[in-house]
């Protein structure tokens, strides 16, 4: 059964949808998997990523996360099972990196010292733990990227969408980011991210958009059922 | 010398001078999934070859005891050569990608096929891409710590390359096939 399923999936944009972001793209992604799709700017990779997380509706097509239509249901699994990495950090959401992860757990009805301990092991979690009290200007590259990854799992997700985990992280600090990832993954946090660098799909199951289209294997590779006794 | 499998027995040579089951025992290691022995006892006469092209030599005083196992290492010009092979061998592989681009072109009377062509390229540099490890951080010996992270990156960089070039010729033979219609 899939965590993710995207169906026929469609998207344009502009006043005639003459720009189109997403052409009947299908997608189904199990627990724990981690896929990254590749894609070249204006490809639609990240418009796939906000449609997933259900921030953006599909203009056709449906994406149901554990089974359930995120259009029926909006806004009910973003931070409730699906995690969505935003790299910025918003002054109104708190000042220290620490703030930004509490301030988004009290805002959804967890208790302030609940919040803090679930922050900071978010932030154990991610290896930023020493960041905890910087300010997200203060952070670099990887940093920043580790940040928004915590930012996420502070809510515990089942799916982790992120845009990009590699672009601005140092070359050598690249598969640290891309380690923390599959970890997550190998632990049943099921792993879609965009890249528009080539290193970012090693050890995934790797797919290319172009011009909205999908390519690659669109499902999970399932191990084939051998039946206990020969039937007939 | 043609045979790549002679190329890498010397380059483990040069690596670090062996013996002959000793030369098996890493070529399987240093080369899984990119070169295969036929069996163990072809690396003797690979050694044979080498030796006699004056690629390789005998280290005095190995042959000893009663199970003789005479190390070789590499001479200078077996260095030499090898290093020439190398650089054959890259422009070789940029002869290879011109060669497939214009062979693919042939199908620009019959686009489909191509995008056929295109999509099945697509699907093995994705399975290559996907089955790239992530370097862990953990040590392992110098050598093949390093060499590790260069066959890594030399794989991640090419399918840097790779993949805008199938996004372009698709874009390209989509384009055929649409004045087509």
């Amino acid at each position: 059964m899939s965590l993710l399923e995207l169906e026929r999936v469609s998207k344009y944009y502009g006043q005639l949808d003459e720009r189109v972001a997403l052409r009947d793209v299908s997608l189904q992604i199990g627990v724990g998997e981690m896929v990254v799709v590749w894609g070249m700017r204006r490809s639609g990779r990240s418009t796939l990523l906000r449609i997933a997380a259900g921030i953006e509706a599909p203009d056709t097509g449906v994406v149901r996360f554990e089974q359930r239509d995120l259009q029926a249901h909006p806004g009910a699994t973003l931070g409730k099972g699906i995690g969505y990495c935003r790299k910025r950090f918003a002054a109104s959401e708190g000042q220290l990196v620490i703030d930004q992860l509490v301030t988004g757990l009290v805002a959804r009805g967890v208790p302030l010292s609940q919040a803090t301990s679930r922050a900071r092991a978010a932030l154990e979690r991610a290896a930023i733990a020493s960041c905890a009290t910087l300010t997200p200007a203060e952070l670099g590259g990887s940093e920043t990227v580790r940040a928004a990854i915590a930012r996420a799992l502070a809510f515990a997700p089942r799916l982790l969408l992120i845009d990009e985990p590699t672009i601005g992280v140092d070359l050598l600090e690249r598969d640290a980011i891309l380690l923390l990832l599959h970890s997550l993954a190998q632990e049943g946090i099921a792993i879609l991210a965009s890249t528009g660098e080539s290193p970012g799909l090693s050890g995934a199951r790797a797919l290319t958009l172009s011009e909205g289209e999908l390519h690659g294997r669109h499902a999970p590779e399932l191990a084939e059922v051998v039946p206990l006794r020969p039937t007939g | 010398m043609q045979s790549a499998v002679h190329w890498a027995l010397l380059g483990l040579v040069i690596e670090r001078p062996s013996y002959g089951y000793e030369l098996a025992n890493r070529f399987e290691h240093a080369y899984a999934g990119m070169l295969q022995l036929s069996g163990f006892s072809y690396v003797y006469t690979a050694l044979d070859t080498l030796q006699c092209r004056g690629m390789i030599e005998e280290l005095p005083g190995t042959r000893t005891g009663r199970q003789p196992k005479p190390r070789y290492r590499a001479t200078a010009e077996g260095i030499n050569s090898y290093q020439e092979r190398l650089i054959t061998q890259m422009r070789e592989d940029f002869r290879r990608s011109r060669l497939f681009a214009r062979q693919l072109a042939v199908f620009a009377h019959e686009p489909e096929m191509a995008l056929d062509v295109i999509e099945r390229y697509g699907q093995a540099c994705l399975e290559e891409a996907g089955e790239t490890p992530v370097l862990t951080t953990a040590g392992t010996d110098a050598v093949a710590g390093l060499a590790e992270r260069l066959v890594s990156e030399e794989r991640r960089l090419a399918m840097g390359a790779r993949l805008p070039w199938i996004d372009y010729a698709r874009r390209e033979f989509k384009a055929l096939a649409t004045g087509r219609m």
